[in-house]
């Protein structure tokens, strides 16, 4: 146990937590309650890191009026030493790059949507899937994201903080808050109207469309927020590791969200977060094994992977629900007639309290 | 320009996505899983010709039924614990597909777990390997060469097409199969018994996977991740095939390996495309298919048309 830092991995825990469950919030939205299959998740994931990279470091340099091209030595550079200057331009950097994201990401997940209307779940899979692996070729080709070597210097919002340990646990703080607002809105989606649709949908996609609602256009609205969310997750990827390369973005990682979705509960936000707890716990705690002991028989690596495909696998025989049932959607009639509920049980204890005392 | 080898080898990979498509084509319409774990049994495929032939004496036609019933013992073992297992549970499709997905990420690193300690074990490279095979006699004809392995692989693929054909009309569970494949109810009702249809689809599939692996391994590098590379392309000509008919799988695995290999070099000398874009094209080609003419029935999609309402007048 040489050397081993608690604190830090508890800090690169919770990012990683935070990233990994905006995901899984994301995936479930679109998997768990609409029925369509994301397997492309690390595509949106992909281009919101790239465009918080790109977007974050071209500012950075022409903002200064540097012209160096964003791969060369002399950005980088240049970008470690800028990055702690001024902290109104870190943070605004940081926000306009996360709004941008979403929106981008979104945008992008919006257009999937026409392939998506005119094939089946499983199509609908491939196709994403395919798209994933298109991007990351492209990307890996394209010379002005910096092709092979990817993105590095990405000015990280926190730089201009003195001391590594401040830095981290205020990275981690904006993570968390951040799965904080993504939870509550998708739990305000889910038990909204929209929610209850997103379900039918799921449930029976003919009779939903015999009902008069526009099933295309409703997948297309949870589309655009499921890819939005999933560029967020991105934008905070690559502000954390600070470089991002084509690799990071391998449709293992997609997979890896299911795991997730899958073990925590389908359908179920608290599940998805659930699930991503426990999965990046594992994955860190890998790493950290690898960290302890050097020289193992089998790579932790291959461990760690091993162990998500058997989640997919183990759960779906033995568990389908996942650890969280899925709830009913919390209408305003429902919390109506709660609440009438609430109010006739304490006049009953009110009553019998009264009987009581009289006696 | 292009070489003579250029068009061997479109052929040659042309023909190894064939009989793995095939093989796809066949067990999604009896058994409507999109199996991805079936990348599993091609790196099977490969990585037992290396093995198996680690000493020199390698033997093709001893190889090609070992390879095969291994991996139709592998494709059965995927149905007997989970495909049919979660058949019986009513999983929907979508299910069944990420089961998969499942199995292939756990097979994959079991490969690299197993063949990482071998290597340890056995000290020879096998993380980048090819098998050992004595097929160095060639074949030399107006002017023409062909390589040993090019003019076998070539006739394997042929041998094994042939038998399925054969199978496929000539004997009764030939008819079965396909009657399961046509209407699942209707041969359930005429008495078929579709569990043991799904077992021999299954025997054939994986059979015919792991003996594309067989025919990759024979002319390039076998490394863990074999089946990964080749998947989306097998699943492009496949879908190109409409998930139905093998020769039109046929055409779309030769019309995919020619683009991969005869236009590719093209473009790259006319408009300097780097040829590390090859994926691209099965990619590209798989998003059209699906986008422009989807795939009979493509899995339970409603026709959404993007047309705009006429108005009354």
């Amino acid at each position: 146990m040489i050397g081993f830092d608690v604190t830090g991995f508890i800090l690169s825990w919770a990012v990683f937590f935070s990233i990994y469950s905006i995901l899984a919030i994301s995936l479930n939205l679109e998997t768990g309650l609409t029925g369509m299959a994301n397997f492309g998740k690390v595509a949106f994931y992909g281009l919101g890191a790239y465009f918080t990279g790109y977007v974050s470091i071209e500012l950075f340099l022409r903002l200064h009026g540097l012209d160096y091209p964003i791969y060369s030595t002399d950005a980088i550079v240049a970008l470690g030493k800028l990055s702690a200057e001024q902290p109104s331009l870190n943070l605004s950097v940081f926000l306009l790059t996360l709004v941008g994201s979403f929106l981008f990401a979104g945008a992008i997940g919006f257009l999937i949507m026409l392939p998506a209307l005119r094939v089946g779940p499983a199509f609908f899979g491939i196709t994403v899937l395919s798209f994933g692996e298109m991007l990351r070729i492209f990307l890996r080709h394209y010379r002005a994201v910096g092709a092979t070597y990817g993105l590095t210097g990405i000015p990280h919002p926190l730089a201009w903080v003195g001391g590594t340990f401040h830095k981290e646990l205020g990275f981690a703080l904006i993570a968390l808050s951040l799965l904080i607002f993504t939870y509550i809105y998708a739990q305000r989606i889910t038990n909204s109207p929209l929610g209850r649709l997103l379900k039918a949908i799921r449930d029976d996609e003919t009779a939903t469309l015999y009902l008069g609602k526009n099933v295309p256009i409703v997948k297309g609205k949870v589309l655009f927020i499921g890819s939005g969310m999933a560029g967020v997750a991105g934008c905070l990827y690559a502000y954390y590791l600070g470089s991002i390369t084509p690799n990071a973005f391998l449709p293992a990682v997609t997979f890896e969200v299911w795991a997730m979705m899958l073990l925590g509960g389908v359908g179920n936000n608290r599940g998805a977060i659930l699930g991503a707890g426990i999965v990046t716990f594992l994955d860190r705690s890998t790493a950290a094994l690898n960290f302890i002991f050097p020289n193992l028989i089998i790579d932790p690596n291959f461990i760690r992977w091993m162990l998500i495909g058997m989640i997919i696998v183990v759960v779906l025989l033995f568990k389908p629900e996942g650890i969280i049932k899925e709830e009913y959607v919390w209408t305003p009639a429902w919390r109506l007639l709660e609440a009438k509920a609430e109010a006739r049980r304490k006049a009953f204890k009110e009553l019998v309290r009264r009987l009581i005392k009289r006696r | 320009m292009l070489t003579f080898l250029e068009f061997i080898n479109a052929v040659w990979i042309g023909s190894v996505y064939f009989i793995s498509a095939a093989g796809l084509t066949l067990s999604y319409r009896v058994t409507r899983i999109l199996n991805f774990a079936y990348t599993n049994m091609i790196t099977l495929g490969a990585y037992l010709a290396v093995i198996l032939t680690l000493n020199g004496t390698g033997n093709l036609l001893v190889l090609i039924p070992i390879v095969f019933v291994a991996g139709s013992l592998l494709a059965i073992g995927m149905h007997y614990f989970v495909f049919s297992r979660l058949m019986s549970l009513k999983a929907t499709p979508l299910m069944l597909m990420a089961s998969s997905i499942g199995i292939w990420i756990f097979l994959k690193y079991v490969y690299y777990g197993i063949v990482g300690y071998l290597q340890r074990a056995w000290k020879v490279g096998l993380y980048q390997a090819t098998p050992n095979l004595n097929l160095d006699w060639g074949l030399n004809a107006y002017g023409v060469e062909l390589s040993g392995a090019f003019v076998a692989s070539i006739a394997l693929a042929a041998a094994s097409i042939l038998s399925l054909y054969l199978f496929l009309i000539k004997t009764r569970m030939g008819k079965a199969l396909r009657a399961v494949a046509d209407n699942p109810s209707l041969a359930e009702v005429s008495g078929i018994p579709s569990e043991k249809v799904m077992y021999v689809t299954w025997f054939i599939a994986g059979g015919l996977a792991s003996l594309s692996g067989l025919m990759w391994a024979l002319f390039s590098i076998v490394t863990p991740e074999v089946g990964d590379s080749l998947i989306l392309e097998i699943f492009a000509v496949s879908v190109i095939g409409g998930l139905y008919s093998i020769p039109m799988t046929a055409f779309g695995a030769y019309v995919i390996s020619g683009a991969e290999n005869l236009l590719m070099p093209i473009l790259h000398d006319t408009i300097g495309l780097e040829v590390s874009f090859r994926p691209f094209i099965a990619f590209f080609t798989l998003l059209v298919v699906i986008l422009i003419k989807p795939p009979l029935g493509a899995a339970g999609a409603l026709p959404y048309r993007f047309r705009l309402r006429r108005r009354e007048r």
